[in-house]
């Protein structure tokens, strides 16, 4: 993809990453309630619902990071989605049990869907020729309309307390009660208990399961585990992310985690941290424009997380990538106007170092003088040449002669190496070695040289002396009488 | 648990839809039936690309652009949704793309973050305005389906004329309203939808076919893959819209698959399917009518249902890998195996 | 009568060979990809398993790690059973089979080859980490312990799978296609680790895709196409008249036959 395609995804993310804030404010326009007098409540801890609401925010985002981070390396997002969608009609049925909310019957009542919902794919994919996408695609489908059928039906049914059964749609985390907040610490802490214990076992299967099996780990058994664990986390974050969006926060703090670091134990760490933020930061908001559903905001505010290390994580982000590359055309551009300086005093011989003028240069670079002035300036810069104004000749810094040295050496010893190392016709080398003269290391640099002092041989295809490595030490524009130059300064 | 189920009357729920109810219930199936024949002729081309995941996607997120366009244009209009829903469909495919192709985060998890992000901002905008547009969470979840045939509206006169003189027509009450033919506006777009659905997927048929079954055979017999990919995201995106006001922005993922999957399991012939998906999506319609009337539930809810136990025999009860036969070719095979005595 | 200053015993007759198959026959989904094979591996050996596509070579070595069930025969390891030998057994699986982005480093990787010594909900000790450094020094990537895997090239991606299988410190290898997809100076790196664990004593089984370099590389050869062609030592074994049963000529009779099984037992 072009960068010129890129910037209007970049400005939609970014547009994203501000939904947060943006609405926040109009929030308090639309709702009775003064949002700062809500923003006040939230943040004192005053109220024993925003107690409640908290916790269970830093709970879900804790279980939701953990086994999302598992989500993500094992490429199980849908199954994620699946699993999320299917434990609706166990929800329904917990709500039925005693037509209330009782949270340990919902709990029972979602893990157990989500499990069959598990047990239903692996059925499918075992007995029929559908592909696994597809059976999670019905399996989603099937129990979520099932569930939907059982709320509707519930909540046309006459009797019972039937509030409370719709929050489990989109999620409400002011509606959490101590009993609930309860029920989530304990499986939240028996989720990281078990991961712990278990963290080797689970990274070697998810890593390579072949391996795994061959030392006789229980494969299946952990995968089982994995599921039920993933249940659990699913069934923690219902209440206030709500059945259609659960899979957002087990994919989504974990994917940018992913992004930020290159170890398991760490990615697993930041998930649950960006978990705890993103429930946290969707609860505040949703609070203050006073019961909004939780959930959406709980997943942009995840969204916005993920959208930063995409842009930002310092080697897989977006930006910082864009950065590198655009350091480096611009190291590639500075060398390449040294490289030119080098020229015109190589075919003049070397005489009169210091007097190599603008005209000369932007002939050589086949520019406008004035563009080769700017490059000039650029070198100053960066301190490897100075423009005399009254003479408009420009003047290497040592180190600036150094470098020059060191790019045309590299050209030259590449096209050497291409010629009479890989038998390339002479013709044939100067375009590749336009490239590699930029790239190639302190490393192949002496590999090179080696087989070059080897052959006994001191200038490239083309016969023009290859610069020594003492050539790179002698004061700016002189060098050794012996060396042979090539006065009728063919191109390179 | 005896409230959940109520008593099972024949009368009320397989005969009073049909007579004192026909008037709403022949456009309730009508609108199912088109929803599930378009979202069931995409979908098996999603099954066949192993693209489900895609449908779920787009089907999530379209209700961003859906949002989006009720808040700018103030209206319900049918162009701007369709529009609001196109622009989505591309967001999220590009979207999908820049994360999976310039991280390494992998495309399930790409999808995922997308359309739960697009989703969320959805239900954001339509918890926060959707008072002022007539909008509600639950629809976007599950549709309206039983508000379809309230909305009904008349037709052009010189159509009611043409009606006039059609014998079957001019008795069922259902389609007068005086000396005008009604009909609910939105079963009529779906309609024309379903149709456009079929007609593409008719003339484009041989395209569609080796782009799906091989990318590579495609591009030499000069087939653009690319674009057949991106106007199946067209057709999904414009069919999922249309879909929407009656069957939410979740059950369309299970319209898409399951009449799909249902056919794939009976036969491996792609125009058997394509014809078995269009029998299934109508079975699913009216014994969906039927469940949800008997359930008093969410009738779109109850298609899906009913959609899923047809599946549900296609898996038991198919002749080549059901579970059925699979297990009397067994038992058969262990009494063929027994050594005489 | 016992005589004092008596010989020790031959050691064929004193230790039970690394690996002795029976009549394994495997299939997958109902379709059976090896029939009858019989081996026995002497130890110390460097065998090449080499045969055309589809001839079953992966599926022996997972068969005989009894990571596929069979349907019929039976697999000893130093004459026990497998379950009761593995941590006398390392395996190198297929490169491509694992995902190379996986969030671990490369010291990670060769630690989990120590996973079998240190048993369920243990973590792993001082001394695993210490033959978990010593196994990435032997394969020469001491510079790569910290980075992740991603950022190796093939054959230093072969090579973490190689120092693996040495932190397991077993006595029977089983390696799949260790030398598919790396450059030629890796390929010389490998086979000179695969001559060192030798020396140590050690029985290797390698999945082999070339057939020149395997004549060079391999004491002993087994030729495999659905069945044993044949299994000796490679002077004997690289015969034209042996190669050209194992590759040339399909077997359609019992490929056939092989699909007519599946079609029964579905």
């Amino acid at each position: 993809m072009r960068p010129r395609r890129a910037i209007p995804l970049l400005a939609a993310f970014i547009l994203l990453a501000c939904a947060d804030a943006a609405w926040a404010d109009r929030i308090g326009d639309l709702s009775q309630t003064d949002w700062r007098e809500q923003a006040k409540r939230f943040i004192t801890l005053r109220d024993p619902a925003v107690r409640y609401a908290l916790a269970g925010s830093v709970l879900l985002g804790m279980s939701c990071g953990l086994l999302g981070g598992f989500i993500v390396v094992r490429k199980m997002a849908l199954f994620g989605d699946m699993l999320s969608h299917a434990v609706l009609p166990g929800v329904a049925l917990g709500f039925l049990w005693n037509m209330s909310k009782d949270p340990v019957a919902i709990f029972v009542g979602a893990t157990l869907a989500g499990l069959l919902g598990a047990a239903a794919v692996t059925l499918l994919r075992r007995t029929t020729r559908l592909k696994e996408d597809t059976a999670l695609g019905i399996v989603l489908a099937l129990f979520f309309a099932v569930g939907i059928c059982m709320v509707t039906r519930i909540q046309s049914l006459p009797q019972g307390n039937k509030s409370g059964i719709d929050k489990f749609l989109f999620g409400q985390a002011a509606a959490l009660g101590a009993d609930d907040v309860r029920l989530m610490a304990i499986v939240t802490a028996l989720a990281v208990v078990l991961v712990c214990a278990f963290y080797k076992e689970l990274l070697l299967t998810s890593f390579d399961s072949a391996f795994a099996a061959s030392l006789r780990l229980p494969v299946a058994a952990l995968h089982y585990g994995l599921m039920l664990l993933l249940a659990f986390a699913v069934v923690v974050a219902l209440q206030a992310v709500g059945v259609v969006l659960v899979s957002a926060m087990l994919i989504t703090p974990a994917a940018a985690a992913y992004l930020l670091t290159d170890r398991l134990h760490r990615l697993l760490l930041y998930a649950m941290l960006f978990g705890v933020l993103a429930g946290v930061a969707g609860a505040f908001v949703s609070f203050l424009g006073n019961n909004l559903p939780t959930g959406p905001f709980m997943v942009l505010a995840a969204s916005t997380v993920f959208a930063l290390a995409f842009l930002f994580s310092p080697r897989h982000g977006v930006v910082m990538r864009w950065w590198r590359r655009r350091a480096q055309a611009q190291r590639i551009q500075r060398e390449n106007t040294l490289k030119a300086i080098y020229h015109v005093l190589e075919v003049r011989g070397f005489a009169h170092a210091h007097s190599v003028s603008l005209h000369e240069l932007a002939a050589r670079r086949q520019c406008a003088p004035d563009a080769a002035r700017d490059e000039v300036m650029v070198l100053a810069r960066h301190g490897l040449a100075r423009l005399q104004p009254s003479s408009g000749t420009i003047d290497l810094t040592q180190t600036g002669w150094q470098r020059a040295c060191e790019i045309v050496r590299n050209h030259r010893l590449w096209e050497w190496y291409l010629a009479h190392q890989v038998s390339i016709a002479p013709d044939h080398v100067h375009a590749d070695a336009e490239n590699i003269e930029h790239l190639l290391g302190e490393e192949m640099v002496c590999q090179i040289e080696h087989s070059l002092s080897g052959a006994g041989a001191t200038s490239d295809p083309h016969g023009r002396p290859i610069p020594s490595r003492a050539d790179m030490q002698r004061p700016f524009g002189t060098r050794a009488a012996a060396d042979v130059v090539d006065t009728k300064g063919r191109m390179p | 648990m005896n409230t959940l189920l109520p008593a099972f009357d024949f009368q009320q729920v397989f005969i009073e839809p049909w007579t004192a109810n026909a008037a709403s219930s022949v456009w309730i199936v009508a609108m199912g039936f088109f929803v599930a024949t378009a979202c069931g002729l995409v979908g098996n081309y999603l099954i066949l690309r192993r693209m489900v995941l895609v449908g779920d996607a787009i089907s999530h997120s379209v209700l961003a652009g859906i949002a989006v366009a009720f808040l700018l244009s103030r209206s319900r209009s049918s162009g701007a949704m369709f529009v609001g829903a196109l622009v989505a469909g591309v967001i999220t495919t590009l979207l999908i793309e820049a994360i999976h192709k310039r991280t390494r985060v992998k495309q399930d998890s790409a999808i995922g973050i997308t359309f739960t992000t697009l989703f969320a901002f959805g239900v954001v905008l339509i918890s926060l305005y959707g008072g002022k547009v007539d909008l509600d969470q639950e629809c976007v979840l599950y549709g309206e389906i039983s508000n379809v045939p309230v909305m009904a509206a008349p037709l052009p006169a010189a159509l009611s004329r043409v009606a006039a003189q059609v014998p079957v027509l001019k008795d069922a009450g259902i389609f007068w309203r005086g000396a005008d033919l009604v009909a609910p506006p939105d079963v009529l777009r779906m309609a024309g939808v379903t149709l456009l659905v079929a007609l593409l997927i008719g003339v484009f048929y041989k395209e569609l076919l080796a782009s799906s079954f091989d990318p590579g055979l495609a591009f030499s017999l000069g087939i653009n893959a690319t674009v057949m990919h991106h106007a199946l995201m067209a057709a999904l995106s414009v069919v999922v819209v249309s879909a929407f006001e009656a069957v939410g922005a979740i059950l369309v993922i299970a319209m898409l698959i399951l009449p799909g999957a249902t056919s794939q399991l009976l036969s491996q012939r792609l125009p058997v399917i394509l014809g078995l998906t269009v029998l299934h999506a109508a079975l699913s319609a009216v014994l969906g009518l039927h469940l949800g009337t008997w359930l008093n539930c969410s009738i779109a809810g109850a298609m899906v249902v009913a959609g899923g136990g047809l599946f549900g025999l296609a898996w038991m009860f198919n002749t080549r890998d059901g579970i059925i036969c699979r297990w009397a070719r067994r038992s058969q095979q262990r009494s063929e195996a027994v050594p005489p005595a | 009568m016992i005589t004092p200053h008596s010989a020790p015993l031959p050691q064929t007759q004193s230790q039970p060979p690394p690996l002795e198959i029976h009549d394994l026959t495997v299939a997958y989904h109902q379709r059976p990809v090896l029939w009858g094979v019989d081996l026995v591996v002497p130890a110390g050996q460097l065998v090449g398993i080499v045969g055309p596509n589809g001839a079953g070579k992966s599926t022996l070595i997972k068969a005989a790690m009894g990571l596929l069930p069979a349907a019929s025969g039976w697999v000893k390891v130093f004459g026990g059973s497998v379950s009761e030998n593995l941590r006398r057994i390392g395996y190198v699986p297929q490169r491509e089979s694992v995902d190379w982005d996986f969030p671990v480093s490369v010291h990670d990787v060769v630690l989990m080859g120590r996973y079998g010594h240190v048993g369920l909900m243990r973590r792993p000790t001082a001394h695993d980490h210490d033959v978990a450094r010593r196994c990435i020094e032997e394969v020469g990537l001491v510079a790569f312990a910290n980075r992740q895997i991603s950022d190796l090239s093939g054959g230093q991606q072969q090579r973490v799978f190689l120092a693996r299988a040495l932190a397991q410190e077993s006595d029977l290898y089983f390696m799949d296609e260790p030398f598919a997809g790396v450059d030629a100076a890796t390929e010389s790196a490998i086979i000179a680790l695969l001559q060192a664990l030798k020396a140590r004593g050690k029985t290797i089984l390698v999945v082999h895709h070339d057939l020149p370099t395997a004549r060079e590389y391999f004491d002993m050869l087994l030729l495999l196409n659905m069945r044993v062609v044949a299994f000796g030592p490679t002077e004997q074994v690289f015969k034209y008249d042996l190669l050209q049963q194992t590759y040339g000529g399909r077997l359609t009779i019992l490929s056939e036959m092989a699909e007519a099984v599946r079609q029964q037992s579905q």
